[in-house]
């Protein structure tokens, strides 16, 4: 076992725990988005960032992806874990100012605005669906291409994926949830389960069951064409 | 070669090749690293060997093609051993001739390296500067070694180190010694080396399988040493793997090599095969007990890549992208195996170590940053190549002892070092010494050994914008934070270059900044914001005058700078709109051009010291700037000046308000002449008896013709002007005492007018005297007061103007200046020091006066004491340092002190205007108001002696000011950048007519000049003119050119 302490109180924890998990034994409430219970900790989304060691000499890592360690000392809400997690979060509205999640979390921090200029994207490469595809449902269907402001998730060439099984758990994990259908071109479609079914509307139930988020909800594009 | 068989033959052997004597006839040494062939190495080489061929040569002459040997400025190159014989930029019909007088043991003079600072021919590579100041422990070598012949290797010394661990491999040993050697690794963070193969060697199971890695994976713009290293003697990072693989136990080493390198794979590739040839790789090597082989991994360019996790990672094949350290590579790296990644030249170093001891290593460098650190020295500098110092030296010395200093005339600024991921650090911090932990303390980093110089052209902003356009594209883009950041940084950057920041942007750019630093898993992401942070902590001001001025001071923001010329003057003046004019033909358009914005046409076409000119992409492009001024006064000498009528405001209703000018020099008469257009009563109050100011007493008539001046005073005094000549400021008129008169608004702009003295004995002798006195006393009296004898001390422009004066009075015999510094760091216009040094005017640098002799009152000599030039001042020009005992006496009849002016406001004092230094004024720099309300100041009063264009603009600040105070509205007015808003239509260039060279205008013959007070410079030929304004780049038309044509302006846009 492991001892550390968070906001100066102690916890021991076994070995290969994360920081962000030891934190959860005493019930101090992290921010994350690209951490799942069940697929492995990547510290894509900087949300959940924690303060390790003493000022001066102290710094700030993803606590999703930090080792406990023996003597660790976290602070999970600094003055300095607050204010570069408003400014992430800054950036997040930035960017994807449509997701339910990502506002609110924003409203949870007290961040009312941004001032980047703004940007309408549907991802925020948190990596949550590529892990879902290769971890949990062994497809590996998807992946990360490219790299810096050029980086994109999708299946390689954009071509139709021959070992997707539109289980559509990419979708179920997505924060930002609008980018793993792409309605309008079915044929690169990875899930599309919507084109199968009778008219949405009618069948409420059945739809529901797709696990597809989508709003507004394009089911009667895919099925008019 | 055969296999060594056993370790013994191995070290009988390589004893043998070291003790071989080398060949005694000469060699020579081709540089043929990439830097060389890119240069032209490879043609030199058939012609070398053509040659040898067809001279039969081959006996009395060798060849060694090597790797980079650091000096790139001077590629292609040849170096004749064993001289050392330096041929730099030779040109390959030069070579035959090099070779003939090294066969024949002869130097070729006239192609020999010529020292730029003065000392004439260098005989030896070993007395040029850049190699004298160097200490090359590691880039030395590549000099004595043909990368892929092993033998060479074993010649110099190398495999020693391998010999001394075969013999006695104990891994303990080997860590102590690189640890007691104080190596520290070289790729940037420093971290020790010898701690580094401690943790490795603990780190894993018993017998569990480890690695060694060599991080060639050089990505900084600007850097390559690593390139060099690698090309130049692979065999050194072998031997440097072995030993670390040695060290902690690994069998197995990778290089990390990045694919753009092929002519370092190559060098490897084949290094590798001869190493295991002879059996210096491989199973139980030479039956010492250690296996060890290497491959090499080719990276596929990305810069994450040198992250080593990012490293580990594309090694096993998946995408390069960092993660999380803890655990460690030493812990957990390649495949989870323990893994020890260490830079090219920190391998270069080991066998060093190992051979020499580590005793004799320690002694190189400054307690805890132990032996040599090569560095790419690139950008703005003379000598551009690689450099090997020790570390501890400081960036001066490298930047100025080897690099010799900026290539032109414009000043150092800064040093970028540390690539992408460091900081830039000011010339005023030039004395910094170059260690892991000084650098980090200013801000940078010692990263890799990139070091980009830049001069007073580059625009800091402009610099973090582009390495933050690079890390946009080079961040991995696994965390939010560094690929978001990255581009989030660079759009504000962005906005602020293009001419859209707000003070908001750079909170909002440092808010972010520290975050990313803060936030980011890997060393990409934290080291990201480095070039904007320490650019906002050492040019601050340039990204305000950016934001609030909207300025580029260094000319490189193009939606700032529009067309340089026309942003460099002080006026506004669009010069590119009249040469477009000159070259249509166009002469009066072209008038009304110039005379729109400037009231002194005539004036400036004369005497201005043309900023247009300097800032002339013609001429910073590498040619010559377009003669400008002498355009302007091609136009002014044949257009008559009523072809301009300027436009006047709306009559003011009921009482018309008063204004006083104080002084009716450029700066007062411009205020007077556009108050008067805008309808008020002007009354300038003048203390001289005529107008004009400096233009009448400072400028002799040989530069500026009376009757011109006059003209264009006498057309600025209108109806709504009144001129009151005699009356000066304290004497005859107060301050409160013109408010009390009814005055509304005062503009005080008398200038100027005091010169300083020496502050040394007896400067009160009679032949002494100030140079403004000296000045006035001829130019408004006609006095001759130089007679046999004459030394100016000084080096500005009003002791060019009284040397030149006093060469043409009659009873002169010959005139000296005297000047503390060197002609470099004279502040006068280089066109008239050369003028006057035509007309015989002596001068004699790096002296100072220190006391001045004489008899009877009367000046007999001036005693100077010698001075060389030492450190640099505030002001980037080196301070000169007397040396002892240099005291000479000048024998002088007249002395001329023109060491500077200061304006004298005694006349001001007390009256609420703040005086600041010097006795200047103190105003604000934008609307020219004073302390005291309703008072505005400006031109040389408060500037110190300055530019006629620079008063003309300061008057019409003045004029726009007071009209706005008068008015009652915020005095302040936003920036705008001024771009070319009109389009001229360029003439059809005809092909034959194509003139390169610039168009000087005529000047009177020499013989009349020492003679004669008339103007000297004349104007152009029509066809000259036309001719001189056909070389226009036309900078203009990427803002005025309809948008019909998008392919162009994209074209233009990308290139810039």
């Amino acid at each position: 076992m492991i001892e550390l302490t968070i906001n100066g109180l102690n916890v021991s924890v076994e070995e290969g725990t994360t920081v962000l998990e030891a934190a959860g034994v005493l019930g101090f409430p992290i921010p994350t988005l690209c951490h799942m219970e069940g697929l492995s900790p990547y510290g894509a989304c900087r949300l959940c960032i924690v303060e390790i060691g003493e000022p001066p000499h102290s710094r700030l890592v993803s606590s999703c992806t930090y080792p406990a360690e023996a003597g660790l000392k976290v602070r999970t809400t600094s003055h300095r874990v607050a204010r570069a997690r408003r400014m992430v979060v800054e950036l997040l509205l930035a960017s994807c100012p449509q997701s339910k999640v990502i506002q609110d979390i924003a409203s949870e921090l007290g961040v009312r605005t941004q001032r980047f200029r703004q940007e309408h994207e549907d991802c925020i490469l948190c990596g949550l669906c590529v892990r879902m595809c290769e971890e949990q449902m062994m497809a590996k269907a998807i992946g990360f291409r490219g790299r810096g402001q050029n980086r994109s998730i999708g299946t390689p060439f954009d071509s139709k994926s021959d070992t997707c099984r539109l289980c559509g758990g990419c979708q179920y994990v997505c924060p930002a949830c609008q980018l793993r259908c792409t309605y309008n071109e079915p044929e690169k479609a990875i899930c599309g389960g919507c084109a199968n079914l009778p008219p949405p509307c009618l069948e409420k139930d059945e739809f529901d069951d797709m696990m597809c988020f989508m709003d507004p909800c394009v089911a009667c594009e895919i099925t008019d064409r | 070669m055969e296999r060594f068989s056993s370790f013994e033959d191995f070290s009988t052997f390589r004893k043998l090749v070291r003790k071989k004597p080398g060949s005694d006839v000469p060699c020579l040494v081709i540089c043929a690293g990439t830097g060389g062939q890119a240069s032209g190495a490879n043609d030199l080489i058939r012609i070398i060997k053509r040659h040898i061929i067809e001279e039969d040569l081959h006996d009395r002459i060798s060849l060694r093609i090597t790797g980079c040997l650091g000096f790139c400025e001077m590629d292609p190159f040849i170096l004749v051993e064993p001289d050392n014989s330096f041929y730099p930029k030779l040109r390959m019909e030069d070579v035959p001739v090099v070779i003939d007088a090294a066969v024949d043991g002869r130097v070729v003079e006239d192609l020999l390296f010529v020292d730029p600072s003065g000392e004439g021919v260098l005989h030896s590579q070993d007395e040029m500067p850049f190699f004298k100041n160097q200490t090359r422990t590691i880039l030395g070598k590549n000099q004595h070694l043909d990368p892929i012949r092993i033998v060479d290797y074993l010649q110099v010394g190398g495999y020693a180190g391998l010999e001394k661990i075969l013999a006695n491999p104990d891994p303990a040993w080997i860590i102590d010694e690189v640890s007691g050697a104080g190596l520290r690794g070289r790729g940037g963070a420093g971290f020790p080396t010898g701690r580094k193969w401690q943790l490795a060697r603990a780190a894993g199971r018993e017998g569990e399988q480890k690695y060694v890695v060599c991080n060639a994976d050089e990505g900084d713009p600007g850097a390559y040493m690593d390139r060099s290293l690698l090309e130049g003697n692979p065999h050194a990072v072998i031997e440097g793997l072995i030993i670390a693989g040695a060290a902690i136990g690994a069998t197995k080493g990778f290089v990390y090599v990045r694919s753009e390198y092929p002519l370092a794979i190559k060098h490897l590739v084949i290094a590798l095969q001869q190493a295991r040839e002879i059996g210096l790789l491989g199973e139980d090597i030479l039956g010492s007990g250690i296996s060890f082989d290497i491959d090499i991994i080719r990276g596929a360019g990305a810069f994450v890549c040198g992250e080593e996790t990012a490293l580990i990672q594309s090694i096993e094949g998946r995408m390069g992208e960092p993660r999380q350290r803890p655990p460690y590579p030493v812990q957990k790296g390649i495949w989870g195996h323990p893994t020890c990644i260490n830079n090219v030249e920190t391998l270069s170093n080991v066998p060093v170590i190992i051979s020499q001891g580590a005793e004799a290593y320690r002694g190189i460098g400054v307690e805890g940053n132990h032996g040599t650190k090569i560095f790419s020295l690139v950008g703005k500098i003379r000598n551009t190549g690689l450099v090997e110092v020790p570390l501890g030296t400081t960036i001066e010395s490298v930047v100025f002892d080897i690099g010799g200093g900026s290539p032109g005339k414009a000043e150092l600024k800064a040093v970028q070092t540390g690539g992408p991921s460091g900081g830039c650090i000011p010339s005023s911090k030039f004395d910094l010494p170059i260690d892991y932990d000084s650098l980090a303390r200013a801000g940078s980093i010692m990263g890799s050994g990139g070091m980009i110089v830049m001069d007073e052209n580059t625009c800091m902003v402009d610099v973090a914008k582009y390495f933050m356009s690079f890390l946009k594209d080079e961040s991995c883009g696994k965390c939010f934070t560094c690929r978001k950041g990255t581009q989030r940084m660079y759009e504000l950057l962005e906005d602020i270059t293009e001419g859209r920041g707000t003070p908001e942007h750079l909170d909002l750019l440092e808010e972010l900044a520290h975050v990313v630093k803060d936030t980011t898993m890997c060393g990409l992401g934290q080291s990201a914001p480095n070039p904007v942070l320490s650019t906002l902590r050492y040019f601050r001001h340039e990204y305000e005058a950016h934001i609030h001025d909207k300025r580029c001071d260094a000319f490189v923001c193009k939606e700032l700078v529009g067309a340089p010329c026309q942003s460099a003057c002080p006026l506004g003046t669009e010069a590119w709109r009249y040469v477009a004019h000159i070259q249509r033909g166009e002469y009066e358009e072209a008038y009304r051009v110039i005379r729109e914005p400037n009231p002194f046409p005539s004036v400036c076409a004369r005497v201005c010291n043309h900023p247009c000119e300097d800032r002339c992409r013609a001429g910073t492009s590498g040619g010559q700037p377009v003669s400008i001024r002498a355009l302007k006064r091609f136009v002014t000498d044949r257009v008559d000046p009523s072809t301009f009528q300027p436009a006047r405001g709306s009559k003011i209703s009921g009482n018309v308000p008063r204004v006083a000018v104080v002084g009716a020099g450029p700066a007062g008469l411009t205020a007077a002449h556009n108050l008067s257009l805008q309808g008020y009563a002007v009354t300038i109050f003048e203390s001289d008896d005529r107008p004009g100011g400096m233009l009448v007493s400072g400028i002799p008539e040989y530069r500026l013709p009376r009757d011109v001046l006059e003209r264009e005073i006498d057309a600025l005094i209108d109806e709504n002007v009144t001129l009151k000549c005699g009356s000066a400021l304290g004497k005859d008129i107060t301050l409160q005492g013109l408010f009390d008169d009814g005055f509304k608004a005062v503009f005080l702009a008398f200038g100027s007018h005091e010169s300083r003295m020496l502050g040394v004995e007896g400067e009160d002798a009679d032949g002494v005297h100030r140079s403004i006195d000296f000045l006035k006393a001829h130019n408004l009296r006609g006095e001759a007061m130089a007679r046999g004898r004459v030394a100016v001390i000084g080096g500005g422009n009003s002791a060019l103007d009284a040397a030149r004066v006093a060469v043409r009075q009659p009873d002169v015999e010959e005139v000296t200046i005297l000047y503390r510094r060197t002609r470099n760091e004279m502040p006068a216009f280089e066109e008239e020091i050369e003028a006057a040094l035509e007309e015989g005017v002596k001068l004699e640098t790096l002296v100072s006066p220190v006391g001045v002799r004489s008899g009877d009152g009367k000046l007999t000599g001036v005693e100077c004491i010698g001075n060389t030039l030492g450190k640099r001042d505030s002001s980037g020009r080196r301070r000169p340092v007397p040396v002892e005992g240099s005291e000479r006496v000048h024998d002088v009849d007249t002395l001329i002190v023109a060491i500077g002016e200061m304006p004298g406001s005694e006349c001001v004092a007390k009256s609420g205007v703040v005086l600041g230094r010097s006795s200047t004024l103190e105003a604000d720099p934008d609307t020219l108001l004073t302390a005291h309300p309703g008072v505005f100041a400006g031109g040389d009063v408060v500037t110190g002696s300055n530019t006629v264009v620079d008063a003309i603009a300061a008057g019409k600040r003045a004029a726009m000011s007071i009209d706005r105070y008068l008015r009652g509205r915020p005095l302040e007015v936003p920036a705008q950048p001024r771009l070319p808003r009109v389009l001229v239509e360029p003439v059809e260039s005809d092909d034959d007519a194509q003139v390169t060279e610039r168009a000087e205008p005529p000047t009177m013959p020499l013989r009349y000049r020492r003679s004669s007070f008339d103007e000297v410079e004349k104007a152009l030929s029509v066809k000259a003119a036309a001719c001189e304004a056909g070389r226009c780049l036309r900078c203009d038309l990427e803002f005025t050119r309809p948008a019909s044509e998008p392919e162009e302006r994209e074209a233009g846009g990308k290139s810039a």
